[in-house]
């Protein structure tokens, strides 16, 4: 296998993604100095696991989209298509976690959809709100500030009680106000749970769009396949179809849909096939 | 087989290793039987399937038609194709003519563990009848407040004959055999109680999975429950770790505890909302035991269809309808991040899970198929594929190694070891009844 620093690889063969990174065991890889010359600590180049490998792969693949700025997010189900071992998957996600390199958020989109998306970008991704409320010349964003000091580093889970919210936020020495929880929800970094009034999920903001196109480009595709004879397409003739309904390349929806079981790949003489799986 | 079987006489093969190496053996080889066939007299789709525990030779099934049937699995009624197919016709069928029986879907039926004289249902009528064997008569009868989606009896028991029952009630109620009442019930889920089981390692201990998507572990002898399982407490491995860091996790993301309830009541007066006053009541007038019915952790994001303790009583194996499994420590209540491959399951039914002697496999019902899970890597190893609809529920017999399976198709289908070559070849040459217990030389 190739070894080189993620950061610096571009993919150029689109039409394997489910080959990569299909090694199960996690590796040491022998460091190599002479490319990275700026790294902070040799033990982030001697070792890597697999999970973040693929992690920075597809952040780095991510599409890019012209009406909305969303910094890039990684589906969980991205992550288990090109991932041979998903239990190590999991566990990697959660060892990630719980170092703060990145965070989790559960999507609105399906039963079990999470998007991954790491600490620097999501707070790329607040200061991008916050300057644009500024903009719009909204005072008191001291709460943003709040948010980004207290709860971001200390609660690393995907939701968050009332209680608990105001308790962290009202640590810096100011009073919590109701209109500070509403600025929060307006942001789009907040949102009320629909079972229980008195908790919150974390969410990435201006992302609902995209998590609209995400859908509806699911059931396109989906719906594409089915309306076949038998169910299966050559990977080569629908990597060059676009989606109609969503922003985001065909790519990402092969990952998600894979990953999550829906569809299969399987190897013939021509090339790849996908093919809709029945249970 | 042989060599195994020398060893083991001169004392070189332990006789624990050598029964489950067989076992093991014979296990990888399932497939859907050629040489034994059930065959059900259910109208509607089957609910509940359950081997008895005291001889494993009883199949007890429980169907939507409100039949309730029990069928011999060793000892088949006829023989068919030249004495190689074995069928299995009921024993005993309960119908709707029966005065006393049931007029709607039979949920949850179940063997009284201590032996096979009496049996217990539970059915959509709010009914839970505990039926004699021999006589076919119901000789106790419990009104549950709502329907009744599953009971559940403990094989440990020694000092109590409790059926705990999971209702559209919020409410888990506990039946008593030996009066006739209800002994208690336990509160604590917010909405209706879909599966439960008791634990295997104590008689104490009950398991129950809402509706509402918490686990509760109840200790039947005191209020409240003790532990409720929280998706987001996880630890890498099977067990955790020795050394015990102070994780960031577990402490932070407790909401409804009740020793972090009682530090936030000084931070009250900066907050200065609604809910100060509210939760300061419900402090004031809660049971100290009744504060874990404000712990609101989720097990998984939907609905709990199915549970299932290991043999050891260590680890918990969970079906939720978000489509995930998870499995759980008992002992430390976290997740243990185990990844099962499903891809959907059913999520309107409660589905009821087996495990394999070992617990090394998970027999799962997955919409039409039924599969084999390994337990500690979550890897799919087999998929049995044979149902027209989906499955409702699968039973591991271990002293057979068969596995049998029914569903919404109102078949029972079942799972056996693949015989030998040179036996098959025998029978047929021979064209015989395949009656194990006759010697090739007597006459």
């Amino acid at each position: 296998m190739n070894k080189r620093i993620p950061e610096l690889e571009t993919s150029s063969s689109r039409k394997r993604p489910r080959d990569k990174c299909s090694e199960p065991e996690s590796e040491p890889e022998s460091e190599d100095a002479v490319d990275n010359p700026n790294s902070l600590s040799l033990e982030e180049d001697l070792r890597f696991n697999d999970t973040l490998l693929a992690l920075r792969m597809m952040r780095a693949q991510f599409p890019q989209l012209e009406k909305v700025s969303v910094q890039p997010f990684v589906l969980r189900s991205q992550l288990y298509s090109s991932v041979k071992d998903r239990t190590q998957v999991d566990r990697d996600l959660e060892s990630l976690r719980r170092d703060r390199v990145l965070r989790i958020f559960k999507l609105n989109t399906g039963q079990d959809d999470h998007a991954i998306m790491f600490l620097d970008d999501y707070m790329n991704q607040i200061d991008r709100v916050v300057k644009r409320m500024e903009e719009k010349k909204q005072s008191d964003l001291m709460v943003f500030e709040w948010f980004k000091a207290n709860i971001i580093q200390s609660k690393l889970d995907t939701s968050i009680g009332h209680q608990e919210l105001c308790s962290l936020l009202s640590l810096e020495g100011g009073k919590v106000k109701e209109d500070h929880i509403s600025q929060l929800i307006n942001a789009g970094l907040l949102i009320r749970q629909l079972i229980d009034q008195h908790m919150y999920w974390f969410s990435i903001p201006n992302i609902g769009s995209v998590l609209k196109g995400l859908a509806q480009g699911r059931k396109e595709l989906l719906s594409f396949l089915n309306r076949r004879k038998y169910k299966e397409i050559a990977l080569a003739t629908l990597e060059k179809k676009r989606l109609r309904l969503s922003p985001l390349d065909m790519r990402f929806h092969l990952r998600d849909l894979i990953g999550s079981g829906h569809l299969k790949t399987l190897r013939t003489p021509t090339g790849l096939i996908v093919r809709v799986a029945k249970d | 087989m042989w060599k195994e079987i020398r060893e083991r006489e001169f004392g070189k093969l332990r006789p624990n290793l050598f029964t489950s190496s067989v076992s093991k053996h014979r296990l990888s080889s399932i497939q859907l039987s050629n040489s034994k066939e059930i065959i059900s007299s259910h109208r509607a789709s089957i609910n509940s399937l359950q081997v008895d525990l005291t001889e494993g030779r009883y199949l007890l099934a429980g169907a939507s038609d409100a039949t309730v049937a029990v069928y011999d699995v060793q000892r088949a009624s006829d023989y068919e194709g030249g004495g190689l197919i074995a069928k299995h016709k009921s024993v005993l069928l309960i119908n709707k003519q029966h005065e006393h029986g049931h007029k709607y879907p039979v949920s949850s039926a179940i063997w009284y563990p201590i032996d096979t004289g009496l049996f217990i249902t539970g059915s959509y009528d709010h009914h839970i009848n505990v039926w004699d064997t021999n006589t076919t008569q119901v000789v106790m009868n419990f009104k549950m407040p709502g329907k009744v989606y599953r009971t559940a009896m403990s094989s440990l028991a020694r000092s109590h004959m409790l059926i705990a029952a999971g209702t559209e009630d919020v409410q888990v109620r506990l039946c008593d055999i030996a009066s006739g009442a209800f002994s208690h019930t336990l509160s604590g889920h917010r909405d209706g109680v879909m599966s439960l089981e008791w634990s295997t390692s104590s008689e104490w201990v009950l398991i129950t999975g809402g509706c509402d998507g918490a686990i509760r572990f109840w200790d039947i002898r005191r209020a409240g429950c003790f532990r409720v399982l929280d998706q987001s407490h996880s630890q890498f491995g099977r067990r955790p770790p020795l050394l015990v860091r102070p994780s960031t996790n577990k402490k932070s993301s407790s909401a409804g505890q009740s020793s972090c309830a009682k530090v936030r009541a000084p931070h009250k007066k900066l907050n200065g909302n609604a809910l100060k006053s509210q939760v300061k009541t419900a402090k004031q007038r809660l049971h100290p035991g009744m504060i874990s019915s404000l712990d609101r952790a989720t097990g998984h994001y939907g609905v709990i269809t199915g549970l299932k303790v290991t043999d050891d009583g260590m680890y918990l194996l969970s079906a939720g309808s978000d489509s995930r499994l998870r499995l759980w420590d008992i002992e430390s209540g976290c997740n243990t991040l185990v990844n099962f491959e499903t891809t959907r399951l059913q999520s309107s039914k409660s589905i009821q899970m087996a495990l394999s002697q070992d617990s090394a496999l998970a027999f799962v019902p997955c919409m039409t198929t039924a599969k084999a899970f390994d337990m500690w890597s979550g890897q799919t190893r087999w998929t049995f594929r044979g149902h027209y609809e989906n499955i409702n529920c699968c039973w591991y017999n271990a002293l057979d190694q068969e596995l049998y399976t029914a569903g919404n198709d109102r078949q029972i289908l079942v799972w056996s070891p693949s015989k030998l070559n040179f036996d098959e070849v025998d029978e047929w040459r021979n064209g015989q009844a395949a009656v194990t217990d006759q010697d090739n030389w007597s006459d």
